[in-house]
């Protein structure tokens, strides 16, 4: 197995509110390997954003890393002083965000946006950057890449300004891409064509890719393995296939019943997750996910379960993996076997 | 966009048409006139007097005299001030209106502008609370308030400057600090919200994504799009500034314009206040023509096209 190219232990990242202490990320650990795509896929406030947001230094003022490192290619990118992490920045590891409708400046042409990266980290012409713009104009497919330099976001649609976004992360060649939510603001058509170009420009260029996202259809299409993140944790961590094959948390299980499925039929009802994401100043002493949890037990609540091997790869955040655990169908049954 | 131009000049003039017409018809609703004072004149000498400025005529042949003077730029002759005419009311005061107001402003831009900049970088640390202090104790204090205290303070108790005049080039302080002292307050309260405002946009993110150095972000990314409602503001606040303010002429004796603009209204010195009424709503339209024209550059996403 190679050697990771980013490898991020026991990440903590807090935001100083005037109402308390907000607890986003309680400690999440993973690793990337060269030309992996790693889906990290929770609801809104689990704290996905937030861990790759706490990677690049991209936090909000009131945010602060206070514990973990995240080795990239050697070197902790949360003890790296301010110069050496904004060469990072843009060069190394490229970052594309949700909405494509706002990231983008609208006072600067989308050439311009372009150029000024390159130009920032790359020790060339203005005209040879200019030309490489095109380049990536084509590589993602925008027509008309010379032309289309000079117009500004307000002209393009929303899909091709994503393909103007994910030209500027790829403008010095990433080793990695980190992909926040890159298609939640789009159409669902054009969200196919978005992913179907990443996953290529991923596998053409070998660079690896964190993508962020809700949708575990998304999940299902484009990543490798997958980090299942809940109230600040990992709860479940696997290859894309074990995920949908054995999911081996009770939360991960819950999300995908929640996906309505086509071949139901349309009068079957859809199956949410009773009960809410838990309030993060005041976060749980045991598993986060308890409260909402069916199968929780007296202690889930009190303890935080350690993460169990459920296979080699396959990790899984649950009380239900400790070998005296009651026998849950899908959970744990085949584990003792 | 020629056309936009055109059609804003043409309708440039026709509400100055209707500037002048209203003003025209309000003045003389007034009850009184320009020789109607405190001493009695022999009926004779009014009656030569009013014939003299025609001002027995019906109201609506005056109307249409005034005009046909305005369109050969003749603002009349002053009621008030025998053997001057407004126009040269307006040239002889103009010059020393626009050397304050013109210092003014660049005290606005180049003060107003970097510390509402630097308000807002430094967001509830000390810098930003006292330019918030300062600027808000200038936008509340009334300015003939600040004239008065800067007299006597730099005037009368250490004599730096001279108390009024601008014979000497000291002179300029005083008049200068208060007449932009609120403006500059207030375009370092409006810089600094816009700032912050933008500071928290997406695309600002983006730029920090991208490893730009933060010089780069800041000014590239942050100011321009920041610079988009002070600009609005600044047009109005020119037209303000270069029209001269009647307190600050008064309290240091500058014989400027801005006094003409009051002391014509209780003089019921009709052609005057009607000349420089027209002048500075010239000013004012001119100013947001410009401000209009400064979108387009500031602003690639507003494009005008003229009404069919």
């Amino acid at each position: 197995m190679t050697a990771p190219l980013l490898s991020v232990s026991d990440l903590r990242t807090s935001f100083f509110t005037s109402r308390g202490e907000v607890q986003a990320v309680r400690g999440v650990s993973f690793e990337l390997r060269p030309g992996e795509i790693l889906g990290i896929v929770g609801e809104s406030g689990s704290g996905k954003s937030i861990t790759c947001m706490s990677l690049l230094g991209l936090l909000k003022s009131n945010g602060r890393v206070i514990g973990g490192s995240a080795l990239f290619e050697g070197q902790d990118l949360l003890t790296l002083d301010d110069r050496d992490l904004r060469r990072l920045r843009g060069d190394e590891i490229g970052m594309i965000f949700q909405d494509p409708m706002t990231s983008l400046n609208p006072t600067l042409t989308v050439g311009e946006q372009v150029i000024e990266t390159i130009l920032r980290h790359r020790r060339i012409s203005r005209a040879a950057a200019r030309q490489r713009a095109i380049e990536l104009f084509e590589l993602v497919r925008i027509p008309s890449a010379a032309k289309r330099l000079r117009s500004y976001p307000h002209e393009f649609s929303g899909g091709m300004r994503q393909r103007v976004m994910i030209a500027i992360a790829l403008s010095c060649d990433p080793k990695l891409l980190i992909a926040d939510e890159p298609t939640t603001a789009l159409d669902v058509t054009i969200q196919r064509q978005v992913l179907a170009l990443l996953k290529e420009l991923q596998s053409r260029l070998g660079m690896a890719v964190i993508l962020i996202t809700h949708d575990l259809g998304v999940i299902a299409e484009t990543a490798d393995r997958v980090l299942v993140m809940y109230g600040g944790m990992v709860m479940e961590e696997a290859p894309v296939r074990r995920i949908f094959a054995r999911p081996s948390h009770p939360y991960t299980r819950g999300l995908l019943a929640s996906i309505p499925d086509l071949r139901d039929g349309a009068h079957q009802r859809l199956t949410p997750i009773p009960g809410s994401p838990p309030d993060m100043r005041h976060p749980p002493a045991g598993c986060p996910f308890a409260p909402r949890c069916t199968h929780a037990m007296a202690q889930c609540a009190n303890v935080l379960p350690p993460v169990y091997d459920v296979e080699p790869g396959h990790g899984s955040r649950c009380w239900l993996h400790h070998p005296e655990a009651p026998r849950v169908e899908g959970v744990n049954d085949r584990e003792l076997a | 966009m020629t056309g936009y131009v055109m059609q804003r000049l043409v309708l440039m003039l026709v509400t100055l048409l209707a500037i002048i017409t209203l003003t025209f018809f309000l003045m003389h609703a007034v009850p009184g006139g320009p020789f109607v004072s405190d001493k009695m004149m022999a009926p004779e000498i009014q009656a030569a007097i009013n014939a003299k400025y025609h001002l027995d005529d019906p109201v609506w042949l005056q109307y249409l005299n005034y005009l046909k003077g305005i369109a050969s730029f003749d603002l009349g002759p002053s009621f008030k001030y025998a053997g001057m005419s407004v126009n040269e009311i307006i040239a002889e005061g103009l010059p020393t209106t626009l050397k304050v107001g013109v210092l003014a402003l660049i005290c606005v831009v180049s003060l107003g502008v970097p510390l509402g900049i630097v308000a807002a970088l430094n967001r509830n640390r000390w810098p930003d609370t006292l330019v918030m202090v300062v600027a808000t104790i200038g936008v509340a204090v009334p300015s003939y308030v600040i004239a008065t205290v800067a007299l006597y303070l730099f005037a009368l108790r250490l004599g730096w400057v001279p108390t009024f005049g601008l014979d000497d080039w000291r002179g300029y302080f005083l008049p200068v600090f208060a007449l932009s002292g609120f403006w500059i307050s207030f375009i370092a309260r409006l810089a600094r919200s816009s700032l912050l405002e933008t500071l928290q946009q997406d695309y600002m993110i983006t730029a920090k994504a991208k490893g730009l150095k933060p010089g780069q972000i800041l000014f590239k990314h942050g100011l321009r799009n920041s610079l988009i409602p002070v600009v609005t503001v600044l047009g109005p606040v020119v037209a303000n500034l270069i029209t001269g303010s009647f307190v600050i002429e008064q309290i240091f004796a500058l014989p400027g314009i801005g006094r003409h603009f009051v002391l014509s209204i209780t003089n019921r010195d009709y052609t005057a206040i009607m000349g420089i009424t027209i002048f500075y709503a010239a000013v004012l339209m001119v100013m947001i023509f410009i401000v209009d024209m400064l979108y387009l550059v500031l602003d690639p996403r507003i494009k005008y096209r003229e009404a069919r």
